[in-house]
C-alpha cells in the first residue's frame, strides 16, 4: 500500500496525524494499565489517591489474587472454570454447525417458499394456542407439541407448487444474520420463563450447562454463518470439482478438503465466538443463579458488594480480562496476515 | 457452480433447528404473554387484557424516558465512534510510524467484557480518588459529579462506549480502505486534486457501503446496551440513565410483571425494526447511485 491517505500533507500535518493516533492509543491503553496496576495495590495504596508506578509510588502485593483464589470474594475459581467450559463448548459447537450451514449456503442451492415460512409461524402459533387453551396442556408442552407439527407441515408444504415468491440462499443467509438484530432481552426473558416452566416438568435448564450452552450456540450462529460464508467462498471451487469427478462424497469433500483449507478462518471464527460468549452478560444474568454462574455476573457483583475496595475489584476484572488480552494478541497476528479482510463485505 | 445433493440437508438443518427453536419459541411465548395480565409476585392467575399492557406502557413516562436515553446514547456514541474511527483508520492506512503497536492496542478494548470495562471506568471516574479527578484537578476542576449527576453520567457512559467500540469502526474502515483501487488516486493526483478533495471525492463515496454497514451494526448493538449501564450507574441517578433493556430487566426480574415486560420487549423489537428499516430506506438511493 502507498501512503495515499496523507498525500499532500505537509510534514507538519503528518506529525499532527501521528500525534493524534498516539493520543488515541494512550487513551485506549491507560485504563488497562490502571486496572493491572491497581490489582497489585494494598489498601493504603488505593485510599491515598491515585498512584501509578509500582515500587516507586506504592509497594505491590499479591494479596488480592490470593484472596480471589481462596474464594474470600466469591467462588472465582469455579466461576472461571464455568466460563471456560461453557465458552469453549458453545464456541466449538457453534463453529461446527455454523460452518456446515455456511458451506451448504455457499455450495448447494436452496429454495424456500415465502409462504412456507409464514405457514410455519402461523401453524406454530395456532398449534400452541390450540394445545394450550383447548386441550389444556401446559405452555411448554403445547410449544413442544406445536413446533414439530409446524415444522413437518412446513417441509411438506415446501414441496407443493404453492404460489408466492421463492427465497434463495441469500435470503436464508439474511434470515440467519437478522437474528442478531433481535434485542436479546426479548429472548432472554422469554427463555427464562420457558426454561423455568420446563424445569417444573422435571428437566432442569435454568442454571444448567445444557440450557446456557444451547442459548449461546443459538446466539453465536448468526455471526459464525456470516463469517464462515466468506471464508468458504474464498476456497477455489476447482479443487472441489476435481474431487467430484472422482466421485468423492460431499461430506468427505467438506471434511477432507474444505475444512483444512479454511482452518485459519475456522480458528478466527472460533476465537471471536469464544470472546463473545466469554463476555456475555444478559443471558447469564437471567439463566444462571449459582452453580453455573459465569465470570461477568460475578465480576459485576463485586461492585455493589465491595464499595471502594479497588484492589479486589481490579483483580476480579483482571481475571475476566486477561484471557481476552491473550486472544487479542493472537487475533492481531492473524490479522496482519490479511486473514480477516475477506470476512468484511 | 451450485451443486444439488440431498446431503445438503444434513449440513444446514442443525443450525436452522437450533436457531429456529431458540428464536421462535420465545417469540411465540412472549407474544402471547404480552396480551395477558400475568404476575408471579404476588401470584395472580393470568387474565387476557389484549392491548392493555401496551396502552399502559405507552402512557408510562419512564418508558419514554428509557427510549430517549437509549436513543441519545446510541446516536451520540455511534456518531463519535464513526468520526474518530474513520480518522484513525485513515491515519493507520497512511502508514504512520508504529502502526503495529497501534493494531494490538486497537484490538484490545472491544474484546474485553463490558462488565469489566465498566468496573474500571467506575474507578477512573471516581470523584475523589480517581486518576481523572487528579488530571482535571490540575486545571482547577475538582470533584466533578461524574456518575452522580444525570448529564455527566450519560456523558461518561457515552465515553466508555466510544472507548470500547471505536476500534471496531477502525478495523472495518481499515479493511475497506485496503480494498480501494490505486489507479483512481493516481488519476486524481494528475488532476492536482488536494488531499481534502480526494477524500470527499473518492475515499468517502467509495467507502459509503461499508460505512453504512458499520454504522448500522453499531447502532443496532448500541440500542441493546445494558451491562455497561448496569455496572456504572445502575440506571441512576433516579432513572436518568435507564436504557430500554435495563428498564425491561427491572420490570421483569425485580417485579416479575411478566405480561408487562413481554409487551415492553415487543415494543422494543418493533422500535428496532422501525429504526433499521428507516435507516436502510434512507440509505438505499445513495448506495445504488454509486454502483
Amino acid at each position: 500500500m502507498s501512503d495515499r491517505g496523507l498525500i499532500g500533507l505537509s510534514p507538519w500535518g503528518r506529525r499532527l496525524v501521528t500525534a493524534g493516533c498516539l493520543i488515541w492509543c494512550l487513551i485506549s491503553i491507560f485504563p488497562l494499565y490502571w486496572v493491572v496496576v491497581t490489582a497489585f495495590k494494598t489498601p493504603p495504596g488505593v485510599v491515598g489517591g491515585p498512584t501509578y508506578l509500582p515500587f516507586i509510588d506504592f509497594t505491590p502485593t499479591l494479596q488480592p489474587f490470593i484472596d480471589l483464589y481462596q474464594g474470600i470474594r466469591g467462588e472465582f475459581f469455579r466461576t472461571f472454570l464455568n466460563s471456560t467450559i461453557v465458552g469453549l463448548s458453545a464456541a466449538a459447537i457453534a463453529t461446527a454447525i455454523g460452518a456446515m450451514a455456511a458451506y451448504a449456503l455457499v455450495r448447494f442451492e436452496f429454495r424456500v417458499r415465502l409462504g412456507t415460512g409464514l405457514a410455519f409461524f402461523l401453524l406454530a402459533l395456532g398449534g400452541y394456542l390450540l394445545f394450550n387453551i383447548t386441550f389444556g396442556f401446559t405452555r411448554p408442552q403445547a410449544l413442544l407439541l406445536a413446533f414439530p407439527i409446524a415444522l413437518v407441515a412446513a417441509v411438506v408444504a415446501n414441496r407443493l407448487p404453492l404460489p408466492g415468491p421463492i427465497l434463495g440462499n441469500e435470503d436464508i443467509l439474511f434470515w440467519f444474520v437478522s437474528q442478531r438484530m433481535f434485542p436479546p432481552i426479548v429472548t432472554a426473558f422469554a427463555l427464562y420463563l420457558l426454561y423455568s416452566e420446563i424445569g417444573r416438568l422435571g428437566f432442569q435448564l435454568i442454571d444448567s450447562f445444557v440450557g446456557l450452552t444451547l442459548c449461546y450456540v443459538a446466539f453465536s450462529l448468526p455471526i459464525v454463518v456470516w463469517l464462515m460464508r466468506d471464508f468458504f467462498e474464498a476456497v477455489p471451487i476447482e479443487v472441489e470439482e476435481a474431487a467430484m469427478v472422482d466421485n468423492v462424497p460431499s461430506w468427505r469433500i467438506f471434511l477432507g478438503i474444505v475444512v483444512p483449507m479454511s482452518m485459519n478462518g475456522l480458528l478466527a471464527t472460533f476465537m471471536i465466538t469464544l470472546a463473545f460468549v466469554w463476555n456475555e452478560f444478559l443471558f447469564a444474568l437471567f439463566l444462571t443463579n449459582s452453580r453455573w454462574q459465569t465470570l461477568p455476573i460475578l465480576v459485576a457483583g463485586q461492585n455493589s458488594q465491595r464499595g471502594d475496595e479497588w484492589w479486589a475489584i481490579s483483580a476480579a476484572a483482571l481475571v475476566a480480562i486477561v484471557p481476552m488480552m491473550i486472544m487479542a494478541g493472537l487475533l492481531s497476528r492473524m490479522m496482519r496476515s490479511g486473514l480477516l479482510l475477506g470476512a468484511i463485505k | 457452480m451450485m451443486r444439488n445433493d440431498p446431503i445438503k440437508h444434513v449440513f444446514i438443518w442443525p443450525a436452522v433447528l437450533v436457531v429456529l427453536a431458540i428464536s421462535i419459541f420465545p417469540l411465540i411465548y412472549s407474544l402471547t404473554t404480552s396480551f395477558l395480565s400475568y404476575r408471579l409476585i404476588p401470584p395472580i392467575p393470568p387474565r387476557v387484557v389484549w392491548f392493555g399492557n401496551y396502552v399502559s406502557l405507552l402512557q408510562e413516562p419512564r418508558f419514554w424516558n428509557a427510549i430517549y436515553t437509549t436513543t441519545l446514547i446510541a446516536f451520540i456514541a455511534v456518531g463519535l465512534q464513526y468520526t474518530i474511527g474513520f480518522a484513525v483508520a485513515l491515519a493507520l492506512n497512511a502508514r504512520v510510524p508504529g502502526e503495529r503497536l497501534f493494531r494490538v492496542a486497537l484490538l484490545l478494548p472491544m474484546l474485553l467484557a463490558p462488565v469489566a470495562v465498566a468496573l474500571v471506568a467506575r474507578m477512573i471516574f471516581n470523584p475523589t480518588m480517581g486518576p481523572l479527578n487528579q488530571l482535571l484537578g490540575r486545571f482547577g476542576l475538582v470533584n466533578l459529579p461524574f456518575l452522580t449527576n444525570g448529564h455527566w453520567a450519560l456523558g461518561c457512559i457515552i465515553a466508555v462506549e466510544v472507548w470500547q467500540w471505536t476500534p471496531f469502526v477502525v478495523l472495518m474502515m481499515l479493511a475497506g480502505l485496503q480494498t480501494l483501487p490505486e489507479d483512481v488516486y493516481e488519476a486524481a493526483e494528475l488532476e492536482n486534486a488536494s488531499a481534502w478533495q480526494q477524500f470527499w471525492g473518492i475515499t468517502f463515496p467509495m467507502l459509503l457501503p461499508i460505512s453504512a454497514a458499520v454504522v448500522f451494526i453499531r447502532l443496532i448493538e448500541s440500542y441493546k446496551i445494558m451491562d455497561t449501564v448496569f455496572v456504572m450507574t445502575g440506571g441512576g441517578p433516579g432513572v436518568d440513565t435507564e436504557t430500554l433493556t435495563l428498564f425491561a430487566y427491572q420490570e421483569g426480574f425485580k417485579k416479575f410483571n411478566l405480561g408487562y415486560t413481554s409487551a415492553l420487549s415487543f415494543l422494543f423489537l418493533i422500535a428496532i425494526t422501525i429504526i433499521g428499516v428507516t435507516y436502510l430506506a434512507l440509505l438505499r438511493p445513495h448506495l445504488e447511485k454509486r454502483r
